[in-house]
């Protein structure tokens, strides 16, 4: 019998509604980087939570997670 | 409840002047001490001039008061004023008015912005600006009627004090059928007992069928009101479109009305949230960037914070529409229905808290120790409903308890009470002193600056570590962003007019983020340029936040994405559209640069305004304490090293502090000098002739405050 793989939707997620392929270890600074603009963003909103460039490096992505990218540049 | 009878104090009908390029050329002039009802014109000059919002209220306030008033003395003028777009619906955030008085706190000139549908419905009925002098001899209500065409000055016995019950009740009495054409500006009963009262300023929400609040909160200009014997003012309008500004060009305000409406519509999902949220973004954010104020501005960050922030409140605030102006798209203006507080009058009753907004959460809640945001909407619901500043109340309750913690004060002093960071119950049994008059809570009550003097003269307290830890410049308490790791913020609240207010530059992550800045001239560029810009909504009735809390998606890719200049077009495209005037983003600047100007004058007038006034506690500049220093001492030492190129080998904490703090002190005033150099001041701080020429405000009452002051 052949193994039947089904795509479970894995190994993507979506960035400013956009996809993206995901690897596992993926951290927020990692896709950052990956971007053309990554540099301009100090804030990111991953699948609701909101999390600062302090955190990027330690922050892993989770296959699937949503992202978007918060352009806060002088708010207060 | 029904309301008391009123009793006519005096009455004026009047032909209401009717709006016309978003102006009435007319404000209303009201004096409680004889009474008086009088109506003067703005000429055409004043208005080129002043433009409009704390313009024309700056120059009815100097008008009214010499030097030597006092904020107690009759008279001092509680001025309110919209601008020539406030007012109109649907062009998001253009219900503001601002509102300016001598300061109880600073002694000097203060502004507060603040929602809410007076201002719009003052200049409808006739006014572009309200100017009360005098004082009455308590419980006087002024009712400013548009639709009716009449203005009386009321005495009304036994009304309640607490304000949620007083503007409940007169909504019903004065709206006739329509509450929603009824806005109330009143203060509460801890606006009389303290320094740090703030308005409260109306509109009804008719979706909750409820009187909401948006307060004008800094300076304490709810106890100026007070200390009139006012107990609300109270203007009434009807009808509301976009005819109502009779603008010069209706289609093309109905166009950028729709195109930045719309935007907002579209992106605010996908950045800030603040439709669904509000500012409560900004908790988790500052956390993260150590900025958010933990136990009196001693660090940025709490691994608990996440309990206050935007996770918590999410769950908290009622869904709804919650523009707190008719048809503002960010509508951030929330609210938590049916809360139970545990302390006070309303123990145990249901109510509706207006708000948290990130101040409260950060004043209330994180810099006092408290991580509980059951707490935080209590001590929210108590300011409002007494009267009280949230920011003033956060930043002195979080200065007592360090006081407390170091022992410079202790349980003698404080009636019994543990001040201990953290003790929820008795920062609220604080909040309720306060309004009462009673016990610590009246010295807590007299601010920041005081409660130094009195602690040190009274108590004994070293005056030198009350000097470094009391968040205070001009007499007022800092809003709620720590600034240690920029200068350039530093700068934003030292060099501000009124005192460490944020709504005059919030340059944390251009600066310290960014470092979109690095130099000393482009820190002072930064610091013309965001005040000016923010300046300018509060000349024309207009809020803030959609100009850069909501930023288009093509902005990254602009020469200067901080600035938001599409948006910044946009505005000048609304101000031409209302006005007729054409204006570029250049004018903008150069409006708010003559306004600006001219209050830094009036301060001089008043006996403040040169650069010794300019000064920070250390705290706000660099780490107080070895406890600070060692909490980020990799961060510290890093730069002393590298920055500063100093040698640390084998030196302890004690000798790091002070070299750091030699530093960080030199920088600060070097700041100085360079802002001042790029406003055309003097290296005093004071406006060259030169400058008030060329803004054309060397008026003969200016250049003799100069004059007075050594600039010839
Ligand atoms: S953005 Fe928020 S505070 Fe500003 S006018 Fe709109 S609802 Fe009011």
């Amino acid at each position: 019998m052949p193994v039947v793989k089904f795509w479970d939707g894995a190994e993507m997620i979506t960035v400013d509604d956009r996809p993206m392929p995901w690897h596992a270890g993926m951290c927020v600074a990692d896709l950052l980087a990956g971007l053309p603009d990554g540099h301009l963003y100090a804030v990111v909103k991953m699948d609701g939570r909101l999390i600062g460039r302090p955190r990027f490096a330690g922050t892993q992505v989770p296959d699937g997670a949503r992202i978007d990218l918060i352009p806060m540049i002088a708010g207060g | 409840m029904v309301a008391p009878k009123p009793i006519s104090l005096k009455a004026l009908n009047y032909q209401r002047p009717e709006t016309h390029r978003g102006y009435t050329d007319h404000f209303l002039d009201i004096d409680l001490s004889v009474p008086t009802i009088a109506i003067g014109t703005i000429d055409t000059k004043i208005k080129q001039t002043f433009i409009g919002g704390k313009g024309f209220d700056l120059w009815l306030l100097w008008q009214a008061v010499s030097g030597q008033t006092r904020w107690n003395d009759p008279q001092n003028a509680i001025c309110i004023a919209s601008g020539p777009m406030g007012g109109t619906p649907s062009f998001p955030g253009s219900g503001k008015s601002i509102v300016t008085a001598i300061s109880p706190l600073t002694g000097s000139v203060i502004d507060s912005n603040v929602g809410g549908y007076f201002g719009p419905y003052l200049k409808f009925s006739g006014f572009d600006a309200l100017r009360i002098t005098g004082k009455s001899a308590g419980d006087t209500v002024i009712f400013i009627d548009g639709v009716a065409g009449k203005i009386e000055i009321l005495s009304m016995t036994g009304l309640p004090s607490d304000a949620y019950a007083l503007s409940d009740m007169l909504s019903q009495h004065f709206a006739a059928d329509k509450k929603t054409g009824v806005s109330v500006v009143s203060s509460g009963p801890g606006a009389a007992n303290t320094r740090i009262g703030c308005l409260n300023f109306s509109w009804y929400d008719n979706g909750r069928g409820r009187v909401r609040y948006k307060q004008a909160g800094r300076g304490g200009i709810g106890t100026v009101f007070a200390d009139k014997g006012l107990k609300a003012v109270v203007a009434r309008w009807e009808q509301v479109s976009l005819k109502t500004n009779r603008p010069a060009d209706l289609e093309a305000v109905r166009a950028v009305a729709k195109r930045y409406a719309r935007e907002i519509v579209e992106l605010d999902p996908k950045q800030n949230e603040m439709a669904r949220i509000g500012t409560t973004h900004l908790v988790p954010i500052m956390n993260d960037f150590d900025l958010l104020p933990t136990n009196n501005f001693q660090y940025g960050s709490h691994p608990a914070a996440a309990l206050i922030g935007r996770e918590a409140f999410e769950k908290l605030f009622d869904p709804g529409f919650d523009g707190c102006w008719k048809g503002c798209t960010v509508a951030c203006a929330h609210g938590v229905r049916d809360f139970v507080p545990f302390t006070g009058a309303y123990k145990g009753c249901k109510v509706f808290v207006d708000g948290p907004e990130y101040e409260t959460i950060a004043g209330c809640g994180s810099n006092l120790g408290i991580f509980d945001p059951f707490t935080i909407l209590e001590m929210n619901f108590y300011c409002d409903t007494y009267g009280l500043d949230t920011i003033s109340v956060g930043t002195a309750i979080a200065f007592a308890m360090e006081c407390f913690e170091r022992g410079l004060i202790n349980r003698d002093h404080t009636g019994g009470m543990d001040l201990s960071f953290g003790n929820r119950l008795n920062a609220l049994e604080l909040v309720h002193q306060m309004a009462a008059g009673t016990g610590f809570g009246t010295i807590v009550g007299q601010g920041v600056r005081r409660m130094k003097a009195i602690f040190a003269e009274r108590f004994g307290a070293d005056p030198a570590m009350l000097k470094d830890i009391g968040m205070e410049s001009k007499g007022l308490e800092f809003s709620e962003y720590m600034t240690k790791e920029s200068l350039a913020q530093q700068g934003g609240y030292g060099l501000a007019l009124k005192g460490p207010q944020h709504d005059e530059a919030w340059l944390i992550f251009l600066d310290m983020v960014h470092n979109f800045m690095p130099t000393f001239e482009q820190k002072a560029e930064a610091l013309h340029w965001f005040p000016m810009v923010r300046t300018w909504f509060g000349l024309c009735g207009l809020c803030k936040l959609p100009w850069n809390d909501i930023v288009p998606e093509d902005n990254k890719a602009t020469p200067e994405p901080a600035k938001v200049m599409k948006h910044v077009g946009w505005y000048a495209d609304y101000y031409t559209a209302v006005t007729g005037n054409n204006a570029t983003p250049e004018d903008l600047i150069t409006m708010s640069e003559t306004v600006y100007n001219y209050q830094r004058i009036f301060s001089l007038k008043m006996g403040y305004g040169t650069r010794e006034h300019d000064t920070l506690p250390y705290r706000a500049v660099g780490p107080v304490t070895v406890e600070e220093y060692e909490s980020r001492q990799e961060r510290y030492d890093r730069q002393l090293t590298e920055t500063h190129q100093v040698d640390i080998a084998g030196k302890d904490t004690p000798w790091k502090v002070a070299a750091l703090r030699s530093r960080r002190e030199a920088r600060y005033e070097t700041l100085k000098d360079a802002v001042y150099k790029r406003r055309g001041w003097t290296d005093r701080g004071i406006p060259t002739v030169a400058t008030v020429k060329r803004l054309g405000i060397d008026f003969p009452d200016v250049l003799a405050v100069l004059a007075e002051n050594g600039v010839t």
